[in-house]
């Protein structure tokens, strides 16, 4: 281990984000070099952590540093396999995304926001994961939700993208809030943040407390892992530049909750089995948003709605795993763990594999692409990886990742699940084949023929070309793995030729022949069964089946309608308060007035009738003007009648 | 060690109001640089009372007694402990910042000789207030800071400003008409004026109309702090005054409304009903309250087209997350809590009042769906604004956050105690998700979107130098609160 290296981990990035509008000014190479030697900076410190969590003890060890006594939180980091873990695959796709960006955001303007919130991101996320304590850990959760908005309207001159990255700030902050109200529940229960405090001290807690607890943050994960049904975000973060949308994915942001989920299971320990409902609630979410998310990637026209909700039905996968542990050494954490990196390598991949394509073409319409194999052979060729390593195709990483889920879900033996579970697997290979028939196979579009398409720069390529080769071996390496992260579990190559295997190889062929049978085999060809079956449908699973037009209109519109009134009442009540209470001051003074002059006429008016005959009087004029001068009169006589009394007694 | 120093910082305040005058008509800036130098000195001062504050066998307090009105037991006590010291210290930096951003910000309108003077009594008023333990005295600063507020909003402000002026002046009149009952009465009940004699004195009787002095304070303050339905005020006036005065109003003034009820309503009377069911009754409604102040402003502000009232209806919920906060004493952590959100935001609605009068007055409209794309002409400025605006929203790293945190884990705290709290505390997580809700819509109409076509720019240096030393204040609070916490932790409220 580098020196201070779990402190530098985030604080390099964290402190370079923060010289990169300086760098600016010297010039735009200077910026741009400077952010990537950053992060690579960064990367080989968390790299040389890792011999040290590999042959080192699994539990974690503490550096501390003093910050707010008063609530006694210090600033801590956790050295751990889940950390290391973690900042090893943040710091790594952010170079590889960062290099990408090189090519990829090369002639943008206003680059300097964009390598500003990237490097900060990255220091975040990497912060996030290295906390050791709730307090410190919210506030990178909160700094990893205000960066990926801000990059989501990274084209901020565009309305709909600035809206877009409020959208997926506001969204997210729900979950945040759930989160912070668990945390808050904790300290005022234990009154630390730490986790070695609540590790040791959880189990002092009544079981109804934990519960609340559990259920609060699996809510704040949920929100931030885009699962169903609060995963409308993640597609409305599609407006970002591609680039970001594979970081969004593969590292950061995201995986934020299925990290904090992980953490959790460390820091419940025995804990975990015994709150009722959690374990089973996050099993069938995922169970159920992996089968979801599949449908609406297969559903969406849009070329990023299919890795977008390929994440979202993905990480259904890893929370369906993790569903099934009762701890932290049961297979289907490590599974959902191991799960997790073949995801982020092939995802982003995914990503930016279609960049160019999405560049090139100004559209994000898979109606209108198709053939471009030939202009694109390098791309295609990484779409194929892509395809087989999604889809979980022996060898590629996430067969062995997705046969361990599997296997999780055979041990807990619900059932149902399974197949669920199964059916988003054919779902998967259904519509990566169908993405990759619509955009590169088929003939070539009227659209892709007048534009220009060509391959992408090379170090664009280049950066795709290592994430191809990961995803290609990183199943090899899963023993390697299992032992870094200290768990038991032994993946068995011999099990590539086993009936599981025909299994999951005879559900690929349920998903995928359909597709070719219909995007290849009957392209260009109009049935009825076209028009009058799949259309309705495909209109239904590609507005994502109206959830987020349900969710704008009525939460959205429900809040908007509340405030409006609220807004009515303080403009029509509140602020004429001051008003009312004047006028009412006003009348009331002018009526205790006109009622005095009142009184006064009607008393001088009846001594009067009481001394003229009827004939002499005049009518009775009670406007004032009359009583007022006898007043005056009157008090004339009054004073007079003193004085001369006055005199007399004298 | 001085040990003259409070006096010091209110005589040269008292002098500044003819000398800023003079200077200013000697020289445009010149009364405005006398300002600065006068609160910058004033930092200095305050600065020298720690070591005092520190000291536990003084009670971790620092005071001065100086002869005044025996005959009423009125002596001119100034002391400082942590809170008074922390809330002082920012003023004085608002102070500072704000009459050098006065310079550019004034700069086109005429006769402003007298603005700074004015300026000087106002900070003369807000500084007493926090700096006294003498019931009278502080009555006298309460009342002081009005004078000085009609002639800035009149004279400066925009629109009917002295209507508006008008209006503040009576509606806070009347609510100091309160204040000066509930000081009346506890005179003639304790026959001491002093806070910290008082508090005894009370501690002592538990009977009788305390309960009735008690809300009498609260009301009186409560409308200072713009609670709703007392709020009615406060956004003609922070939206037609100057972009300075609103910077203080909004910052400095409501917290001077927060500071009263912490420390007389509830360090001096409410400690003698703490045990008894009107006491918590009491506090349960001042919880409610906030509540309802947290929503409605954060509801109204969702709404709000025009930014300067968007401003002051954020202000309003601030206040209430306030005045929730508050309801929470005497929790240990929910006091640490409250003071710091007063100063965080303090200086990021100061910031903030700042940023948007720069942009308003060079845009030359209020109106949110005509601004656009401001960052991109104004970046600097633009940046700044969207730290104020994301601290409002309560995101990190940025100053509220990290109090409306501790304001979240005090009211947990005291929720596992006392269940009534709990659905209170639910809604001010639902009004934190509507601050960010505003905060965001600011920075997406406003800051980002396609730029306006009226060129607009960054010239005044000073502008420039004020907003991003009072945005670094807000990034320093926001990461390292320890450095008042630590100060405002030593204070002991007798419960």
């Amino acid at each position: 281990m580098l020196p201070l290296a779990p402190w530098l981990v985030w604080i390099i990035p964290l402190a370079s984000s923060l010289l990169i509008p300086v760098m600016n000014r010297i010039s735009d190479k200077a910026r741009d070099y400077f952010a990537v030697v950053s992060i690579f900076v960064t990367f080989l410190f968390a790299a040389s952590i890792i011999p040290d969590v590999y042959f080192g003890p699994a539990v974690g060890t503490d550096l501390t540093a003093p910050w707010l006594p008063i609530i006694g939180v210090t600033a801590g980091i956790v050295v751990d396999p889940l950390s290391i873990l973690f900042a090893n695959l943040i710091s790594f796709l952010g170079l590889i995304i960062i290099v990408y960006s090189l090519g990829y955001m090369k002639d943008e303007e206003g680059l300097s926001r964009y390598y500003f919130f990237l490097t900060f991101f990255l220091g975040s996320m990497i912060g996030l994961v290295m906390s050791d304590n709730f307090l410190q850990m919210f506030i990178f959760w909160e700094m990893v939700g205000l960066c990926s908005s801000a990059l989501v309207s990274f084209w901020s001159k565009r309305v709909e993208v600035v809206r877009a990255g409020t959208k997926v700030f506001l969204m997210t902050r729900i979950g945040d809030v759930s989160f912070l109200a668990a945390i808050a529940v904790l300290y005022a229960n234990l009154g630390s943040f730490s986790f070695s405090y609540t590790m040791a001290h959880i189990g002092d807690l009544p079981l109804s407390t934990i519960t609340t607890v559990a259920f609060l943050i699996l809510g704040g994960a949920l929100v931030k892992s885009a699962q169903f049904p609060l995963h409308t975000w993640l597609y409305t973060a599609m407006e970002a530049p591609t680039s970001v949308s594979a970081l969004l994915h593969g590292a950061t942001m995201v995986k934020a909750g299925v990290y904090l989920l992980a953490r959790v299971f460390i820091l419940f320990g025995p804990l975990i089995p015994l709150i009722p409902m959690w374990l089973e609630s996050i099993a069938w979410i995922g169970a159920l948003t992996a089968f979801i998310g599949a449908t609406l990637a297969f559903g969406t026209p849009d070329i990023k709605g299919v890795p977008a909700y390929s994440t979202v039905s993905q990480i259904g996968f890893m929370m369906a795993a993790f569903g099934t542990a009762s701890s932290s050494a049961a297979l289907g954490w490590f599974a959902g763990l191991f799960h997790l990196m073949s995801h982020a390598f092939f995802q982003s991949l995914g990503f930016l594999a279609i960049g160019a394509i999405i560049h090139m073409l100004g559209t994000r319409d898979m109606r209108k692409m198709g053939g471009i194999r030939k202009l694109m052979p390098v791309t295609f060729a990484l779409c194929i990886v892509v395809l087989f390593a999604r889809t979980g195709v022996p060898p590629f990483a996430s067969f062995f990742s997705k046969g361990l889920i599997v296997k999780s879900l055979l041990i807990t033996g619900d059932l149902l699940q399974l197949i669920i579970v199964y059916g988003a697997i054919a779902l998967t290979f259904a519509y990566t084949l169908r993405f990759t028939i619509l955009t590169f196979l088929r003939g070539q579009s009227d659209y892709v023929k007048n534009a220009n398409l060509h391959e992408a720069p090379k170090i664009m390529l280049i950066a795709c070309i290592i994430l191809a080769i990961l995803c290609t071996v990183w199943g090899f390496v899963a023993n390697l793995f299992a032992s870094f992260m200290h768990v038991g579990q032994v993946v068995q190559f011999s099990e590539i030729f086993s009936i599981p295997t025909v299994i999951f190889v005879f559900v690929l062929f349920l998903g995928g022949f359909p597709v070719y049978l219909y995007y290849y085999k009957m392209d260009g060809i109009e049935s009825t069964f076209k028009t009058k079956f799949i259309l309705p449908l495909s209109t239904v699973a590609g507005n994502g089946f109206y959830i987020d037009k349900f969710y704008d209109r009525f939460v959205g519109g429900g809040v908007a309608k509340i405030s409006r009134g609220v807004r009515t009442a303080e403009y029509s009540f509140f602020e004429r308060i001051p008003t009312y209470v004047s006028h009412g001051a006003n009348r009331f003074t002018s009526r205790v007035h006109s009622g005095f002059d009142i009184a006064i006429s009607k008393i001088l008016y009846f001594t009067r009738d009481r001394w003229l005959s009827k004939d002499d009087r005049s009518p009775h004029d009670v406007d004032g003007s009359l009583p007022s001068y006898l007043v005056v009169f009157l008090v004339g006589v009054l004073i007079l009648v003193v004085m001369i009394l006055m005199t007399i007694w004298v | 060690m001085m040990t003259m120093a409070l006096l010091l910082i209110l005589a040269l305040f008292a002098a500044a109001i003819p000398i800023s005058y003079l200077a200013e008509r000697a020289r445009t800036g010149l009364g405005a640089l006398t300002l600065f130098i006068v609160a910058t000195i004033g930092m200095f001062l305050l600065s020298t009372t720690i070591p005092e504050i520190l000291n536990a066998a003084n009670n971790n307090r620092y005071t001065e007694t100086y002869y005044w009105v025996p005959e009423i037991d009125a002596s001119f006590s100034l002391f400082v402990d942590g809170i008074s010291f922390s809330i002082s210290f920012i003023a004085l930096i608002l102070i500072a910042l704000t009459s050098l951003y006065s310079i550019p910000y004034m700069k086109d309108r005429d006769d402003i000789n007298p603005y700074y003077s004015l300026l000087a009594l106002l900070s003369l008023g807000l500084l007493g207030i926090f700096i006294t333990s003498n019931l009278l005295l502080f009555y006298f600063f309460w009342e002081l800071i009005l004078i000085p507020s009609y002639f800035i909003i009149g004279t400066w402000g925009g629109g009917d400003s002295y209507g508006v002026a008008f209006k503040f002046f009576i509606i806070t009149h009347a609510g100091a008409v309160l204040v000066l009952l509930g000081i009346g009465s506890v005179f003639v009940i304790t026959g001491s004026l002093d806070m910290f004699q008082v508090t005894a004195a009370l501690a002592t009787m538990q009977t009788g109309p305390i309960g009735w002095i008690l809300i009498a304070f609260t009301i009186g303050f409560a409308v200072k702090l713009a609670v709703v339905p007392a709020h009615i005020w406060l956004p003609d006036a922070y939206s037609e005054s100057p972009a300075t005065m609103s910077a203080l109003l909004g910052g400095v003034m409501t917290t001077a409304g927060a500071y009263g009820i912490l420390r007389i309503s509830l360090g001096v009377v409410l400690p003698a009903l703490l045990s008894n069911p009107f006491g918590v009754q009491f506090l349960h409604t001042l919880a409610l309250f906030g509540i309802l102040s947290a929503l409605f402003g954060s509801l109204v502000a969702v709404q709000e087209n025009d930014v300067n009232r968007m401003l002051a209806y954020s202000s309003i919920s601030h206040m209430g997350y306030v005045v929730f906060a508050l309801s929470l004493f005497p929790n240990p952590l929910a006091i640490i809590a409250t003071v710091l959100h007063l100063l965080n935001h303090g200086a990021t609605k100061g910031l903030f009042f700042l940023t948007t009068g720069d942009i308003v007055k060079k845009a030359g409209t209020r109106d949110m769906n005509e601004l656009s794309g401001v960052a991109s002409c104004m970046p600097v400025t633009g940046t700044c604004s969207a730290i104020s605006a994301l601290s409002i929203g309560g995101v990190p790293p940025f100053a509220c956050f990290i109090s409306e945190f501790l304001i979240f884990m005090s009211a947990f705290q005291v929720a596992i105690i006392d269940s009534f709290y709990l659905i209170p505390t639910f809604l001010l997580l639902a009004a934190n998700v509507l601050s960010l809700a505003y905060a965001l819509r600011y920075v997406g109409n406003v800051l980002l979107g396609p730029p306006d076509t009226n060129q607009m720019n960054e010239r005044s240096a000073l502008v420039l130098g004020v907003v991003v030393a009072l945005a670094v204040i807000v990034v320093i609070l926001g990461i390292w609160p320890s450095i008042f916490t630590q100060l405002i932790a030593l204070v002991n409220f007798q419960t």
